[in-house]
């Protein structure tokens, strides 16, 4: 007589997870699949392949000079820390002006001097940057300033309505409640 | 190449992703500058950048409201700088190199 017990064999479902446990890692494969999307945007952003910036706002007579201005990002300005709410443009000169134009700068508000014109745009002429602080009292209606200096020491300023250059922004100051 | 080299490789891009995301900010060190009303009727004023680093030395003039430089001054060792508050109206004007300023209107210096 036979007393040994028959071994319980495993159910279906753990015969396939022993089975292929090893293979199915290959799903992690897809992992980064979902990060693609975004990431090709943005080199595609940052290499300029989609244009200054996700929304140009136009150009900007500048006294003489004037120059093409775009959102970097088309959304509302990023926390930087103690900094405060920072927002970065793009811009490119105009073919004529490369050779004449010292420095660009940028603020919210009329700059009270040369000095305190602003955050400074950097990079190659055909496609800076700059990011500019938003305080949180900035009026909707406020403009931004473009400020820029010649290698002949002139100095030429223009404006645009933030409502043009940062729609974004603008809704963004007035979720704000004039803190 | 075995299974275990490629996902090393493909955890790799994917780190790469996430930097490339999350730096964009973290690059840029913008300047910040605080000033504060403490007693003596003095204001006391402190510098630095938003990746954390101070600014010892860095230029902190005060200006009056028609240009005229009332106090020039460089921040210490310590970041700070602390002057007398001016009878004029004024702002203080974090100098870090063009481009890189901070301008604090006496208004928005808060009283003790």
């Amino acid at each position: 007589m036979n007393t040994a017990t028959a071994v319980q064999p495993p159910s279906r479902l753990r015969q396939f997870w022993l089975k292929w446990r090893f293979h199915i890692n290959v799903l992690l494969l897809l992992v980064p699949l979902g990060f693609m999307p975004k990431y090709f945007a943005d080199v595609a952003l940052f290499r300029g392949d989609v244009g200054l910036g996700e929304r140009e706002v136009g150009d900007i007579q500048v006294g003489p000079w004037s120059l093409k201005l775009a959102e970097l990002r088309n959304e509302a300005p990023r926390l930087d820390g103690a900094a405060g709410y920072m927002k970065s443009f793009n811009a490119s000169l105009c073919e004529a002006c490369i050779p004449q134009v010292k420095a660009t700068y940028l603020r919210i508000g009329k700059p009270r001097s040369l000095r305190a014109a602003g955050g400074i745009f950097f990079g190659s002429p055909y496609r800076m940057g700059a990011t500019v602080p938003v305080p949180l009292k900035t009026s909707p209606d406020a403009e931004l300033w473009v400020t820029m200096e010649g290698w002949d020491g002139s100095m030429h300023q223009g404006s645009v309505p933030l409502s043009k250059a940062s729609p974004s922004t603008v809704a963004w100051l007035q979720k704000q409640g004039g803190k | 190449m075995p299974v275990s080299d490629l996902l090393r490789r493909l955890g790799g891009a994917a780190l790469l992703t996430s930097l490339a995301t999350f730096s964009n900010l973290a690059l840029a060190h913008n300047p910040i500058c605080e000033c504060k009303q403490i007693e003596g009727g003095q204001i006391q004023c402190t510098g630095g950048f938003s990746d954390g680093s101070g600014a010892p030395g860095v230029t902190l003039d005060v200006i009056g409201y028609d240009e005229s430089i009332l106090v020039p001054g460089k921040l210490g060792e310590d970041s700070k700088l602390t002057f007398k508050r001016p009878d004029a109206e004024f702002y203080v004007l974090f100098d870090a190199g063009p481009g890189h300023v901070v301008e604090i209107d006496q208004a928005d210096i808060e009283a003790p």
